[in-house]
């Protein structure tokens, strides 16, 4: 069987979704920046893969994914900072525990 | 060949997604997200996004693990142990997220993307930089200015006054 | 080789936030006077640039890559008056940090230019380069004050809900970019409205060679989308980001965020919805399925933001969930699809600019003063200091939409525009929405006015302060006189749309 578009989507709308439940069931703070990682990655793999098999206009695909790599980094740099800023205060980085406001 | 190829990476990636948030030691998960996202950088060699690929070992199994692992260390004391990561909405999560998967699963499956009849060649990478000086030199420019907002906020933020 | 004449109000902005990062490095760091000064001179300058720079884009082939049309003009010239303000009230907050304060106008500085490229983005990729200049700036200026807890945890929250709207927003523009293999709006706008335009709305299974396929992915594309944009802008049900995130960020930054981003975000929905799916929403579809869905959000949104917002003791959160409750009147606008229904919704952003600026400027200084933020708080303001208080007042009525204010004349436009779509029920609610408001806008001005204290507090505002104050009271006051020049100018916007 051959392996095309339909693959790679359904592939992506899984992992999609295993970062989604990370997101919602997590309280680490950073277990739930890895979960967003998860989801940034996921889009990209569909970009990729419409790119390979739809794409009718070269490689725009191809860069919109690199630059969701770039932009989830700095997300991922600014996020880790204000984690450690939090540990810092609270020596805690529960999402959960961490409720001086509501959640 | 190309098929088991898929088959054993897409095994690798939603087993390794899976640990990645359900495991109960963050150091562990850490790891498991490396894994993952190494593998994803496989399938982009698969469709010819060889570019892609290393970006993606550069940059997320680099850098944004790397920095992952810093900060597990950096903030926890019990980054060898075991402790509860998850909350009481496992359940909830885990329906949402299944809904949600099969919902986009069948959306997907049951619509016809218009296949193209390009082919990529060997130099993406080529194609890719002269992309990015001149079509896409716009966006280019502003994630040049994103990424100094970002490292001067990450500065500010993570740094310990003096005081 | 692309044509930057249209670019340089942004590029001006830009250089300006670095020369205010310079200059916090070079002068003594005394004071706060010379970023925040050099700052708001650069944002004025900006709104001449924008006018004098505009009407032309930047093109790639034929395709628009970043538009300076009227449209982007007026959301430009809202998004500059926020920043404005916004630093204009931030001296107070700014002076008691004791780090890093040059560094707190040039993030506010770039994030108003990540607002202005979002604004005028007609390419996918840019806008979500801009969506995100305009986000990752505020996580940290949200959690700028490092000592207070409150402050940090809120930009943890914003960061976490912003990232994951942006996950959901990415996965509907990448669903959108294979159907069109374009990530061009216009393109995109041409090849799903030939598409309709000549099959209807049936998804097909078998597709045609030269048309885009339309099958169930197109729906759950947009409804990502719409998901990504309106936790943005705070529309029920992707609102609880914004009640925390409100109370715990620095007042000058919740102000700013409220205005500022909420206009962006708005921005964009109406590039994408009213600018793409107009085509075929009232053409082809019989019972416009797409504003059904959006009227329901808005409904929605009015009723749980206002009666939220009643139960309320912090004044943040009351202003947080009536702010939740606005956006919910001005995506009425958004749902008319028309141009009333855009220069009513320009309109009304202009109008809710001035009121909702004015008011957090006000809750800051009291906050500075008493360090007190409760609505209870305000007791006895009318006594010391009478003229905050009539202000204070006119902004709260402005809000509810009490003549002559600007307010009034703002959700006057907006009906009207949702009545001439034909969503009556919409603006029945609405207006008994606005009674509703006005239970928790009044109760403000009651307690300043009624309920005595011995509150012995004489506030008196920094002459930045001060001129944040009277500008917003002028343009509440006037605007709600004389609305029709402005209302001109956002008639004009919507003429870079098809209605």
């Amino acid at each position: 069987m051959d392996i095309g578009l339909y693959h790679y989507l359904s592939l992506a709308a899984f992992l999609f979704a295993i970062g989604l439940y990370g997101i919602l069931t997590r309280r680490n703070a950073i277990a739930i920046l890895m979960s967003l990682e998860l989801m940034f990655n996921a889009v990209n793999i569909n970009l990729v893969a419409f790119n390979r098999f739809s794409g009718s206009d070269g490689l725009s695909g191809q860069i919109f994914a690199l630059f969701v790599i770039a932009i989830a980094a700095a997300e991922a740099t600014v996020g880790l900072a204000i984690v450690i800023l939090i540990y810092r205060n609270w020596r805690s980085i529960d999402a959960d525990r961490v409720n001086l406001l509501k959640w | 060949m190309e098929a088991y190829v898929f088959y054993l990476f897409a095994f690798i990636i939603i087993a390794s997604g899976i640990a990645v948030v359900t495991m109960r030691n963050i150091f562990h998960c850490a790891l498991m997200l490396i894994f993952c996202l190494f593998t994803v950088a496989g399938l982009y060699v698969l469709l010819s996004a060889e570019f892609l690929a290393v970006v993606q070992v550069l940059l997320y199994v680099g850098a944004v693990a790397i920095l992952m692992i810093f900060a597990i260390m950096l903030t926890s004391r019990l980054a060898g142990r075991e402790v509860q990561l998850s909350n009481e909405q496992t359940f909830v999560g885990g329906f949402l997220a299944l809904v949600f998967a099969l919902g986009i699963f069948y959306a997907v499956n049951a619509t016809y993307f218009v296949p193209s009849d390009a082919v990529l060649g060997r130099e993406n990478s080529l194609a890719i930089g002269k992309l990015l000086m001149t079509e896409f030199v716009l966006p280019f420019e502003v994630i040049s200015v994103l990424l100094l907002a970002a490292l001067i906020g990450a500065i500010i933020i993570a740094r310990r006054e003096g005081n | 080789m692309i044509n930057i004449t249209p670019l340089i109000p942004e590029l001006f902005l830009l250089v300006m936030a670095i020369v205010v990062l310079m200059l916090d490095l070079f002068s003594s760091r005394r004071t706060v006077v010379v970023p925040a000064y050099v700052s708001m001179a650069a944002v004025i300058i900006t709104g001449f640039l924008v006018f004098k720079f505009g009407g032309d884009a930047v093109r790639w082939g034929s395709n628009a890559i970043f538009v300076a049309d009227s449209f982007s003009q007026f959301f430009k010239v809202i998004i500059l008056g926020a920043a404005f303000l916004a630093i204009g009230s931030s001296f107070g907050t700014a002076d008691r940090m004791t780090h890093h304060r040059g560094e707190f106008f040039a993030l506010l500085l770039f994030s108003t230019v990540g607002m202005m490229f979002l604004v005028s983005a007609k390419e996918l990729i840019l806008l979500y380069v801009g969506l995100e200049l305009t986000t990752i700036p505020l996580f940290v200026l949200v959690a700028y004050q490092k000592t207070n807890r409150a402050s940090s945890e809120a930009g943890l929250k914003y960061l976490i809900i912003g990232a994951a709207s942006s996950a959901i927003l990415l996965y509907g523009l990448s669903l959108l970019y294979g159907y069109t293999g374009t990530t061009y709006l216009n393109e995109i706008a041409q090849k799903t409205a030939v598409y309709f335009l000549s099959h209807g709305f049936i998804p097909n299974a078998e597709g045609t060679t030269d048309l885009v396929g339309m099958g169930p992915a197109f729906s759950v594309a947009l409804m990502m989308i719409i998901a990504g944009l309106t936790f943005k802008l705070a529309i029920v049900p992707f609102h609880m980001w914004a009640p925390d995130v409100y109370e715990g960020a620095p007042t000058p930054i919740t102000a700013f965020l409220s205005v500022g981003s909420k206009a962006a975000g708005l921005a964009a929905i109406i590039r994408i919805f009213d600018g793409m799916l107009y085509a075929f929403s009232h053409d082809t579809m019989p019972n416009d399925s797409w504003g059904t869905m959006m009227a329901v959000l808005a409904a929605v949104t009015m009723v749980a933001g206002n009666i939220i917002a009643i139960r309320q003791t912090n004044i943040k959160r009351m202003l947080a969930y009536s702010s939740i409750a606005q956006a919910g009147y001005i995506l009425i606008g958004v749902i008319a699809a028309s141009k009333l229904g855009v220069a009513s919704c320009g309109f009304y952003m202009f109008a809710y600019m001035f009121a909702n600026m004015g008011a957090f400027a006000i809750v800051g200084l009291y906050a500075e003063k008493t360090g007190k933020k409760n609505i209870s708080d305000f007791a006895g303001l009318s006594k010391t200091s009478p003229i905050i208080a009539a202000l204070m007042t006119m902004f709260m009525l402005s809000l509810a939409g009490i003549p002559p204010l600007a307010g009034f004349m703002a959700k006057y436009y907006i009906f009207a525009a949702a009545i001439e779509a034909g969503y009556t029920w919409l603006v029945i609610l609405a207006l008994l929405m606005s009674v509703v408001s006005l239970y928790y806008y009044a109760n403000v001005v009651r307690i300043m006015y009624m309920v005595d204290s011995d509150n012995k507090h004489h506030i008196i505002p920094s002459f930045p302060a001060g001129l944040v104050l009277a500008l917003t009271g002028i343009g509440v006051l006037l605007f709600g006189i004389l609305p029709q020049s402005i209302l001109d100018m956002a008639y004009k916007t919507a003429s870079s749309f098809i209605f």
